[in-house]
């Protein structure tokens, strides 16, 4: 579990000492019931589409992933090894949580879900990012989306 | 993860966050949070269990019907039980390190082992009908035979040959690792860790990669070999 005391002394206070940006604004976006959301997965774990560039080094951009896309056509290219790809080997929901989200759909627990899912890759420096993912809302927008689900690895 | 989820509700876009690092996301402060104890990388918690994953999904989605915020960090509470060791998983069997330790010695061990472990990939490949093998395009007797010190393929795509190296040296992780997990059981990532890192010609070709590397003069290559080849967890002499 990622409890810092379980992680090796060094890895752990560089993760817990990592600068973040300090923000003067606290957005706050509402929105109708659950069942009547669309859902877009945001995920920082460098995912690409096979045959698509890999993430070089900490590049600040995002990757497209179309909702069609199989489990077998999803890749890894973080640049940290210092998390477990054995999950997502094995299930690509651990990262990837595609197949649930369209079963909450099926069973009308949320209304629908994205036509397209985004990665970026998380070592980058957020600021950087800033541009790409201020862009990237305004094509969450013209796919009807009013929800993101961020995932983390 | 915290810092889009600010960019992304700044522009419009409702966002839960699933964090895994609980004091980052306490410092950025998204609009909602839902902290996870899993490890690392597994950010919905175990592979190949629906139900708990769901838990997981819906329990954050739940944070977007919320009336009062921001600022929402809320914490799940169970583990991930795939975290745990299953002693009835057995890695495959991989030939033991002969007592010749040269780096030629190593080569061909790890050519030999990347061969004998074509069995257990495929039948990985056959039970989950697909694998993470591939962001180097190179075959993996390419890729070991790189890692094991000769002549590295020719780069494509632009890549230099250090980022090249990178993606071969992942692409023969995720062989060894998609390979070592198609027997029976369940095991914990930390258990095929340490079959992969202390038994198998491949973690000991890449620790010896990573030295090669480190006493070159080319930075960037000492950049990828001293960050991205070996987990800090794995470095031997730091745990």
């Amino acid at each position: 579990m990622t409890r810092l005391t379980t992680l090796p002394p060094a890895q752990a206070e560089r993760l817990a000492a990592l600068e973040c940006p300090n923000f003067e604004t606290t957005p706050w976006v509402t929105g109708p019931a659950l069942s009547r959301r669309r859902v877009a997965i945001v995920s920082s774990a460098g995912l690409v589409v096979r045959g698509d560039n890999p993430f070089r080094g900490r590049a600040p951009d995002y990757r497209a992933i179309p909702a069609d896309t199989k489990a077998d056509e999803l890749l890894v290219s973080h640049i940290s090894i210092n998390f477990d790809r054995t999950g997502f080997q094995e299930d690509w929901n651990v990262v990837f949580p595609l197949d649930r989200l369209n079963e909450l759909a099926a069973d009308g627990v949320i209304g629908s879900v994205a036509q397209t899912h985004y990665s970026f890759m998380g070592a980058t420096d957020p600021v950087q990012m800033e541009p790409y993912a201020r862009a990237l809302a305004g094509h969450l927008k013209h796919d009807q989306v009013d929800a993101a689900i961020l995932s983390p690895v | 993860m915290s810092a889009l989820g600010h960019y992304l509700e700044e522009e419009g876009i409702a966002t839960v966050a699933i964090s895994l690092i609980r004091p980052q996301t306490e410092n950025t402060k998204p609009p909602r949070a839902l902290w996870v104890p899993f490890e690392l990388g597994r950010p919905f918690g175990p592979p190949s269990d629906p139900a708990f994953q769901k838990r997981v999904i819906l329990t954050a989605l739940r944070l977007l019907e919320r009336e009062s915020g921001p600022v929402i960090i809320e914490d799940f509470p169970d583990d991930d039980p795939r975290a745990q060791p299953d002693p009835a998983w057995h890695p495959p069997f991989v030939p033991a390190a002969a007592a010749d330790g040269s780096a030629e010695a190593l080569a061909a061990r790890l050519e030999t082992e990347i061969q004998r472990l074509r069995g257990a990939y495929e039948r990985w490949l056959a039970q989950r009908g697909r694998t993470t093998v591939g962001l180097s395009r190179l075959s993996m007797l390419d890729c070991g035979r790189w890692v094991g010190g000769k002549a590295p393929p020719s780069p494509h795509d632009g890549s230099s040959a250090p980022l090249m190296l990178r993606f071969a040296v992942d692409d023969v992780k995720a062989y060894y690792l998609e390979a070592g997990a198609s027997g029976a059981g369940k095991p914990s990532s930390q258990q095929l860790g340490d079959w992969f890192w202390n038994e198998t010609a491949a973690g000991a070709a890449i620790h010896a990669l990573r030295e090669t590397c480190l006493a070159t003069h080319d930075e960037r290559l000492k950049l990828i070999a001293g960050n991205f080849m070996v987990p800090a967890a794995r470095v031997r002499g730091t745990g």
